[in-house]
């Protein structure tokens, strides 16, 4: 049991400091990939909807807490975790394939993207750039879709290693 | 996992989540600045160590995104540089143009001509041994025939033959052009013929006992309505006296004022002034009557000589009037036309 939150802390502490230190510092066009949520998903797909949920607010406090970010804590951690909650419920493990995860990872960012810009919005904390938020929500999608052939799997494969019986079954 | 138990952690996050957001929004010193400050702290660490393992990557990726935006910075400058660069040198030729057509505009004012600008568009090569240009005005300008061109020099030839938009201008050192002169001053008058040379003209005197001498200037004194030649056009400057005072001929070499090599706007006068600008329009109105008594019959102004081109062998200008045109048979009357 303890396996799986180890998991969990390491790989989103892992996947927000690359995502702010490198990702975001490689000056892609569009939005910086969002490394921080395909691994929630990732995390959700392993672990199922309980471990989803929780690795959804984890990451979204760290995301919040992490320097430079100024968003408000728990915005995030909201968005994310209803996204681990829905995406790891929402389909038999069994039944996932390829192009079904690419689509469930790149539909999950999309979404959060966009929830999290409309809350920010309804908060009034930021002006939303809704001009280009088209735009970014196209290269996010397409970022995640890059991401997620190499965060899935190793995500998965970590989980089975750790706890071999329970991986597929936990919170479900 | 119970699903009661799952709903219960759920509504646990939830909850734990809206409130930090509530209370992270209030602002100022909240209960969590401490919280803050420790996660920043120690993710911040993290940060600065997977920034110094990561900055060759992120080296390379801000090198190629510099790479990137100089090319694409290059050619912006490359080609704004060759606009730039163009725009110069048509500012420079520009400044050329409006040199010599303000030097234009000041004879034609002083002077009181009538001038139809243009630019000269085609030389005659020099091998034809006649010395002609092409402008770019012709009958649509007003242009005809036998009609003085100008520039801010002096006078440049006069109008052969036109085409609706162009005109062929004699210069004025064709040999075959010879125009009616008179010395700025002394008032002596002569023809003065090119000779070939576009740097000197040939000016024969019509009274051999004149008194010509070395850098007497030289101005057209007109024809009959002003065609071919309007009076009052700087000519040129003797350079050098030939012959005794006493001879039959007399002749001297006159260097024109006009380059002719560096023609570029020249006007065409299209109306001559109504009363003669006699020397005004020279470069430097210093002439006095120092070199000769200038004779003054009734203290008007001369109207323009009639002299359609030929001149009058009148031995002084005190014995023309106005009105009078005496050509002598006696004299071998030059054509302007050739």
């Amino acid at each position: 049991m303890w396996r799986q939150w180890l998991l969990v802390g390491v790989s989103l502490v892992t996947a927000v400091i690359v995502q702010v230190t490198l990702l975001s510092r490689l000056g892609l066009p569009g939005e910086a990939p969002d490394l921080t949520l395909v691994t929630v998903v990732a995390l959700a797909f392993a672990l199922g909807r309980m471990a989803g949920a929780v690795s959804g607010f984890v990451a979204g406090m760290l995301l919040a807490l992490a320097p430079p970010a100024t968003t408000p804590l728990g915005l995030q951690a909201l968005v994310f975790m209803a996204v681990g909650f829905i995406v790891g419920g929402l389909i038999d493990p069994r039944d996932r394939t390829v192009p079904i995860t690419i689509a469930i990872v790149s539909g999950s960012v999309a979404g959060a993207t966009f929830v999290v810009a409309v809350l920010d919005a309804l908060l009034g904390r930021v002006s939303v750039p809704w001009d280009h938020l088209g735009g970014l929500l196209v290269a996010s999608v397409i970022y995640a879709a890059i991401l997620t052939p190499l965060v899935v799997p190793i995500i998965g494969r970590l989980a089975r290693k750790l706890e071999p019986v329970k991986s597929t079954v936990i919170g479900s | 996992m119970k699903s009661s138990r799952v709903r219960v952690i759920l509504v646990a996050l939830v909850i734990a989540s809206i409130t930090v957001l509530i209370l992270d929004l209030r602002g100022g010193r909240g209960p969590f600045s401490g919280v803050r400050l420790v996660a920043e702290s120690v993710i911040g660490g993290l940060e600065r160590a997977a920034a110094t393992a990561v900055s060759p990557i992120t080296g390379a990726a801000n090198w190629w995104s510099t790479v990137r935006d100089q090319s694409h910075q290059i050619q912006t400058l490359t080609t704004e540089n060759e606009k730039l660069s163009t725009q110069l040198r048509e500012q420079a030729n520009d400044a050329g143009r409006v040199a010599a057509l303000d030097g234009l505009l000041k004879v034609a004012g002083v002077g009181g001509y009538t001038v139809v600008p243009a630019e000269v568009i085609a030389v005659n090569p020099a091998q034809d041994f006649s010395w002609t240009v092409t402008i770019d005005a012709g009958r649509n300008d007003g242009i005809e025939q036998d009609m003085s061109v100008i520039n801010g020099q002096g006078l440049v030839g006069r109008v052969l033959k036109t085409t609706a938009t162009t005109a062929t201008v004699v210069l004025l050192v064709d040999p075959t052009s010879a125009v009616g002169a008179r010395i700025a001053g002394s008032q002596e008058i002569g023809i003065v013929s090119g000779t070939g040379d576009q740097y000197s003209l040939e000016y024969q005197l019509l009274d051999p006992r004149a008194d010509v001498r070395t850098g007497d200037a030289l101005v057209t004194f007109g024809s009959k309505g002003g065609r071919p030649f309007a009076p009052g056009v700087p000519i040129g400057e003797v350079t050098q006296v030939q012959g005794t005072a006493g001879q039959l001929t007399r002749m001297a070499v006159v260097r024109p004022y006009v380059d002719i090599s560096r023609l570029s706007i020249v006007g065409v006068v299209t109306r001559p002034p109504r009363t003669d600008p006699r020397d005004s329009v020279l470069p430097h109105v210093s002439v006095t009557a120092s070199a000769a008594p200038i004779p003054v019959t009734d203290g008007s102004t001369p109207a323009p000589l009639g002299l359609g081109g030929s001149a009058s062998p009148t031995p002084s200008v005190a014995e023309l009037s106005p009105s009078v045109v005496a050509p002598s048979p006696n004299l071998i009357q030059p054509s302007p036309a050739g």
